[in-house]
């Protein structure tokens, strides 16, 4: 279709030139401009950028919950009625609903029957180790605990892409790298399209296939980078010299932006 | 040091450590008991407090340190309500007050949360009877009953209108600020998975906006007991426990006054209770917090 540098026949998501301007008071804002983007279906894509570069603004225009101004957003292979499940940075999950009835949610409201999205979802809360928890409500859980739910309702729908804004951004560090390896394990069994934004740049790496790098207000495209380790991954990776060269390589993009955004805000 | 010594260390350190662990366990037993034995205390004075209070009333009024024309003592307040009931006078007046709060409460605050809702989920119709609903919201219920006496007559209706328009307010008021105060994350997630029309009522609006439902609820209760009997003292009517009080005022029975007073009290606690403990009953996410 286009000159990407993907050699995929379809692309999962192709974005095309898409611009987000808001008003504050009478000035125009450029959250996003002529930002494009295409994913290889079942690839790992991490956003990172200062803040205020319009990453989440990016990944909330995909899931429709923002409209874009101008621009094309496609995704071919979107099979379940959503186009694409979302993933919060926390408050995300139902409060009124048990731990099992969340995952099910996305099921439920595509219509699936009661037997089958209840059996869907036991299974998902086993896989991210919370079948004992099935009835519980979200405020009994820990952080790390219903980011876990929010990532299984994620995977419940069967959704060939999904978009995490920041999905492990307000848990500690310790809990956040757990994770980070259960999210690894997690998509390299299910090979989804998955497109996240974070601010971690090491979580980048860990995570993702590819690296897009945005500047400061407007968001553009600053580097397109893929992340040379092999898959299954762990954080092993950390201690090869390719991995602190990527690193410095993202912070030396993002430094002069991130500055400018940390005194301008 | 030798092989023998440092055993026999070890032995004496791990027992002191044994009775470490034992002195910490009695002092935290100490701490637990203490704190049971300050709940029950507290438990104690809530109940004693108003029982003594009601001895010394008795007391007082017998002794006639209080004028018990005004004050008559409880046991006698107490017999005149047995009596009443067995003559059937109580129930008279409590049966028409209790359909009056029930329907028109009822209604109105059905009616109330249905349109609460619906300004809430729609910018349209907020921003049509949004403003309207504010400026009607503080008239007192009252003032207009005159006008619904004269478009109704001297019937049930204007009676159960005025607890109708009464709870309406309250509970359309609270169900719009309890659709406005769900977490926007929430409304997203609903919208991020499909949830459209009827199910994102269903499963996220009307969900998320019960605990405000709830604490509206409590207050309309309060005003609703205060509005029926405020329009049972009109003399628009000859039954009700309104009635019951303002005529045994006219005829001078204290002790019928004080009857109507207890039940209509009654009436309100009941019902503030029977809320609470449905509130925890279908909003099982709002416990333990």
């Amino acid at each position: 279709m286009h000159a990407t540098p993907s050699v995929a026949p379809v692309d999962a998501v192709v974005a095309e030139d898409v611009s987000k301007v808001f008003f504050s008071g009478t000035d125009p804002v450029w959250a996003l401009e002529d930002f494009s983007l295409s994913l290889e279906p079942g690839s790992f894509t991490c956003i990172v950028g200062p803040s205020g570069c319009g990453k989440s603004t990016f990944l909330r225009i995909l899931g429709g919950l923002e409209e874009r101004t101008v621009g094309s957003v496609t995704m071919p292979e979107a099979s379940s009625p959503i186009p694409a499940a979302f993933v919060f940075q926390e408050h995300g999950v139902f409060p009124w609903m048990t731990v099992l009835e969340n995952v099910a949610f996305g099921l439920r409201m595509s219509g699936t029957g009661k037997t089958e999205r209840l059996g869907i979802a036991r299974d998902w809360l086993e896989r991210v180790r919370l079948a004992d928890f099935a009835d519980s409500y979200p405020h009994q859980l820990s952080g790390g605990m219903r980011q876990r739910v929010a990532i299984a309702r994620a995977f419940a729908t069967g959704s060939s892409v999904l978009l995490m804004d920041e999905p492990l951004g307000a848990l500690d560090a310790q809990t956040r790298m757990l994770m980070q390896e259960e999210l690894i394990a997690l998509w390299e069994a299910e090979r989804k399209t998955v497109l996240m934004v974070t601010h971690d740049i090491d979580e980048a790496i860990i995570l993702s296939d590819r690296v897009i790098v945005m500047s400061g207000r407007p968001g553009t495209l600053r580097e397109d980078i893929t992340v040379p380790f092999d898959r299954p991954r762990s954080f092993d990776i950390e201690r090869d010299p390719a991995y602190s060269a990527l690193r410095a390589r993202i912070w030396e993009l993002l430094r002069e932006d991130a500055r400018t955004a940390e005194e301008t805000a | 040091m030798s092989a023998k010594t440092s055993a026999s260390t070890s032995a004496t350190a791990s027992m002191s450590a044994d009775t470490r662990a034992q002195r910490t366990l009695v002092a935290a037993r100490a701490q637990r008991a203490r704190d049971r034995r300050l709940a029950t205390r507290d438990l104690i004075l809530a109940i004693t407090t108003p029982i003594l209070l009601l001895v010394l009333w008795e007391l007082c009024a017998r002794g006639q340190i209080i004028d018990p024309r005004f004050f008559p003592p409880p046991t006698r307040i107490l017999t005149a309500g047995w009596e009443m009931i067995l003559s059937g006078e109580l129930w008279e007046h409590t049966a028409p007050t209790l359909m009056r709060l029930g329907v028109g409460g009822g209604l109105g605050a059905l009616a109330g949360i249905v349109v609460g809702l619906l300004m809430g989920s729609s910018r349209a119709l907020n921003a049509a009877l949004g403003p309207l609903f504010s400026a009607l919201y503080p008239l007192p219920k009252i003032a207009i009953f005159p006008i619904l006496l004269m478009i109704f007559g001297p019937t049930e209706l204007p009676k159960i209108i005025a607890v109708f328009i009464t709870t309406f307010f309250i509970m359309q008021i609270n169900t719009v600020s309890g659709v406005w105060a769900i977490d926007r994350k929430l409304l997203e997630a609903g919208a991020a998975y499909g949830a459209t029309g009827l199910a994102r009522f269903r499963h996220v609006v009307l969900p998320g906006a019960m605990p405000f439902v709830f604490s509206g609820l409590r207050t309309a209760t309060g005003t609703a007991v205060v509005v029926v009997t405020a329009v049972e003292f009109t003399g628009a009517t000859t039954t009700g426990l309104g009635y019951l009080i303002w005529n045994s005022w006219q005829l001078f029975i204290p002790e019928k006054l004080y009857v109507g007073l207890v039940v209509i009290g009654l009436i309100g606690a009941v019902v503030t209770t029977l809320l609470s403990r449905s509130e925890t009953l279908l909003l099982p996410w709002r416990r333990e917090r």
